[in-house]
């Protein structure tokens, strides 16, 4: 009886095993199937059709409320859909969908970064925007913004608001060094000048008040942050093919800058953007360079940061005149039948206004309007020291492996500031290692 | 007339040795499966993968990947990162092993000891255990954050100031051995807890008995104690290079692999470019790589112990 038992139990769980090993290939689009088209049925019943919404912003500090309120106000106004989140942090959200996706549940739509777009397309996950709205909306945007969201000539993402990397600086530090709080810095010159006399600064516990920010981190978004300060110099990283070209005074410039700054113990070293933020919040960073929404950060650290926090536009350096990477929060759709893409259509439509997005502009999100309709819009205070600077961007060029790209900057400026390598060499070994990502 | 015991269908009758032969493979077969699912077949499909250019869009649109002529290995030997993170994952697996082993046996020896509290210290040491890593690993950086860190302001407050920007992580040279210090924070507990076992597991006779022949504390451990623990000692050390081997939440979180490639380990390089790069066929092949590694450093693993064992 009891071995009788022992074989039931195994042949018990081995046809569970083989049923859970067949899920991953047969079982799963054929799940896809059956909610695609339950949602087509569901319609025809009457019932809603779900747009499925990957949006890391969901589980970051300040973002929760405004993005359950976009679902509630959208799904009362068009009943018939359900927004259901797809959540994952930052930094995992791509993978998140990829694997989704690779499972046969593609979302329907994707909040993100507009340099996530080349590895997004390249992989497949997105559609032309062109595909979802007509002519006559998409014309509403600014076009220097829609290039930006560009590849191969055609808009995979569609920008909800933008920014440059710009900087943010202390008034209070500005002051107990003895600077005019309302003359930031215009060029890199004048912010080593301005350094020298905040480096003397301690905050009230003792701490060493560093002078200027600029993230080396290993992450891609400390790639772009650098790629942004290359512009401020004249110079280039990619030319507009997508090829190396860093052999120009500008790229060499920047990253002279980033060893001298490290030299001095002006900038704190390896820095991720959180941790400028959280210096910046508690007065241990007297300016850094941050996209306009990382101030959002700053305040969750800090309520009282936006007393003491006013912004300013890059800074020019060497034949540069501070020109700056152009940065948006983008929308990107994937395709799951009509029905689905006229959900995402309503959906953006209903987002990308002011009555939506104004409070969150003016006091969650520091950005500038991107589309037609919202131009006169009230911005953010902390943003009106660096108006204007969205009128000076560069656009990078769209390649697949940008994120790879990015973090060969990072190594080069890790290089020349912890590894005290000289810049010649570093530039020679970043050419060699990024060669492999164009082209 | 026919009883109703007559009336029944005869049984199929196996012989003892058949049935049992039966019985145990009918017992084998969901490990047989489990093992062939879910670890035979994807290791076999990850190194078909690492000779084709296979990559994101390949899974979405389910198209197969196609033979590159072996340039996923070509690309890494060509690329000069495959092999620094051979050297970085072969330190950072010899130094955590073997401070691992060092310190979490004496620890057992101190808690086998008689201590008082040894229950209570046991069951707070096991703590960092419990955490999961990336927790262990976001706490960890916060120690080590150099600029707001409790590791800086213990340093400035000890040397009155002197050295107020130490950062462990930042400094390429040091970086690894922050996160060594972090795995070996959260992995010690448990080979602590299993040498002890083993310790508690030396028969005290042949300890007495070696007292009474004027052995030395030192003498009896080499000659006692480590051979009677040989067999835990063998399973503590596997499973620390199998886990220090194949770590990757501990050293992505704390570093990204960075400054300057520093703690690259073959896990960082793999999930670069599989998921950064978006090249599963490219992080494939750093996986095989890393198998064939693995499987030729437990296997000299397993032959020195073999030489070794007293039996």
């Amino acid at each position: 009886m009891k071995k009788l038992l022992a074989i039931a139990l195994a042949a018990l769980m081995s046809v569970s095993m083989v049923a859970c090993g067949g899920g991953t290939s047969s079982s799963a689009p054929a799940a896809s199937t059956a909610s695609g088209s339950g949602s087509t049925a569901a319609a025809a019943d009457g019932e809603k059709t779900v747009i499925k919404f990957a949006n890391y912003a969901l589980l970051e500090n300040g973002y929760t409320e405004f993005w359950e309120g976009v679902k509630a106000g959208f799904e009362e106004k068009y009943p018939q859909y359900e927004i259901e989140w797809v959540t994952a942090p930052y930094g995992e959200i791509v993978n998140q969908v990829i694997n989704q996706a690779g499972g046969g549940d593609k979302p329907d739509m994707i909040f993100g970064e507009s340099s996530w777009i080349p590895t997004l397309q390249d992989a497949g996950l997105t559609i032309p925007v062109s595909e979802i709205f007509d002519q006559a909306y998409l014309d509403k945007f600014d076009p220097s913004v829609m290039d930006a969201c560009k590849v191969n000539s055609e808009v995979y993402g569609l920008p909800m608001y933008s920014c440059t990397f710009m900087l943010y600086y202390n008034k209070d530090l500005f002051e107990q060094a003895g600077l005019d709080p309302n003359a930031p810095p215009t060029t890199y010159d004048e912010m080593l000048t301005m350094a020298e006399k905040l480096s003397t600064l301690t905050t009230a516990d003792g701490n060493k008040v560093y002078p200027f920010g600029q993230t080396t981190a290993s992450v891609a978004i400390s790639g772009s942050a650098i790629n942004s300060m290359v512009y401020n110099f004249g110079g280039t990283v990619l030319d507009e093919n997508g090829q190396l070209a860093t052999d120009n005074q500008g790229f060499k410039d920047a990253i002279t800058m980033l060893q001298t700054l490290d030299e001095k113990g002006y900038n704190p070293q390896n820095a991720k953007l959180k941790d400028l933020r959280q210096l910046f919040a508690t007065g241990q960073l007297a300016m850094y360079y941050d996209q306009s929404w990382g101030f959002n950060g700053v305040l969750s650290i800090n309520p009282d940061a936006a007393n003491f926090t006013a912004s300013a536009k890059p800074l020019s350096g060497g034949e540069g005149n501070g020109a700056a990477m152009l940065q948006a929060h983008i929308l990107a759709y994937m395709d799951n039948g009509e029905e689905r893409k006229e959900g995402c259509r309503l959906l953006t439509e209903y987002l990308i206004t002011e009555e939506v997005l104004k409070d969150y502009m003016t006091n969650i999100t520091p950005a500038y309007p991107v589309i037609e309709d919202m131009k006169d819009m009230e911005l953010n205070p902390v943003l009106e020291g660096a108006t204007g600077a969205t009128d000076n961007v560069i656009n990078t060029p769209s390649i697949p492996m940008l994120n790879d790209l990015n973090l060969e900057l990072c190594t080069l400026a890790q290089n020349v500031t912890v590894s005290d390598t000289d810049v010649d060499t570093a530039i020679e070994q970043f050419n060699s290692a990024a060669q492999a990502y164009v082209g | 007339m026919q009883t109703a015991a007559a009336k029944k269908e005869p049984r199929l009758k196996l012989n003892k040795k058949r049935g049992d032969q039966l019985f145990s493979a009918a017992l084998v077969l969901p490990t047989l499966l489990i093992t062939t699912v879910f670890i035979l077949v994807p290791v076999i499909d990850s190194v078909i993968k690492s000779f084709l250019d296979f990559r994101v869009r390949n899974i979405i649109s389910g198209e197969p990947g196609q033979w590159n002529n072996f340039e996923n290995y070509t690309r890494l030997f060509q690329g000069g990162k495959l092999l620094p993170a051979i050297g970085v994952t072969l330190a950072f697996v010899v130094g955590v092993v073997l401070a691992q082993f060092v310190l979490g046996m004496a620890l057992a020896l101190i808690l086998n000891s008689n201590v008082k509290c040894a229950r209570f210290i046991r069951s707070i040491m096991m703590m960092p255990w419990v955490v999961p890593t990336i927790i262990s690993a976001l706490i960890w950086m916060w120690i080590f954050q150099p600029q707001y860190g409790l590791l800086k302001y213990f340093v400035s407050v000890i040397t009155g100031g002197a050295v107020n920007d130490f950062a462990i992580l930042n400094n390429p040279d040091t970086a690894l051995l922050g996160v060594a210090i972090a795995a070996l924070w959260k992995q010690i507990p448990l080979t602590t807890l299993l040498l002890l076992s083993g310790l508690q597991n030396v028969p005290e006779d042949m300890l007495e008995a070696a007292t009474i022949d004027g052995a030395s504390r030192t003498k009896k451990f080499f000659a006692i104690v480590i051979p009677y623990m040989k067999s835990v000692i063998s399973i503590v050390v596997s499973m620390a290079i199998i886990e220090n081997f194949k770590q990757f939440p501990l050293i992505w979180t704390m570093t990204g692999g960075g400054p300057n490639g520093s703690t690259t380990t073959l896990a960082i390089l793999s999930y670069r470019e599989a998921f950064v790069s978006n090249n599963l066929g490219s992080g494939a092949a750093v996986t095989t790589i890393w198998m064939l590694l693995m499987i030729v450093v437990i296997f000299v693993y397993n032959r020195i112990f073999r030489k070794e064992d007293m039996d």
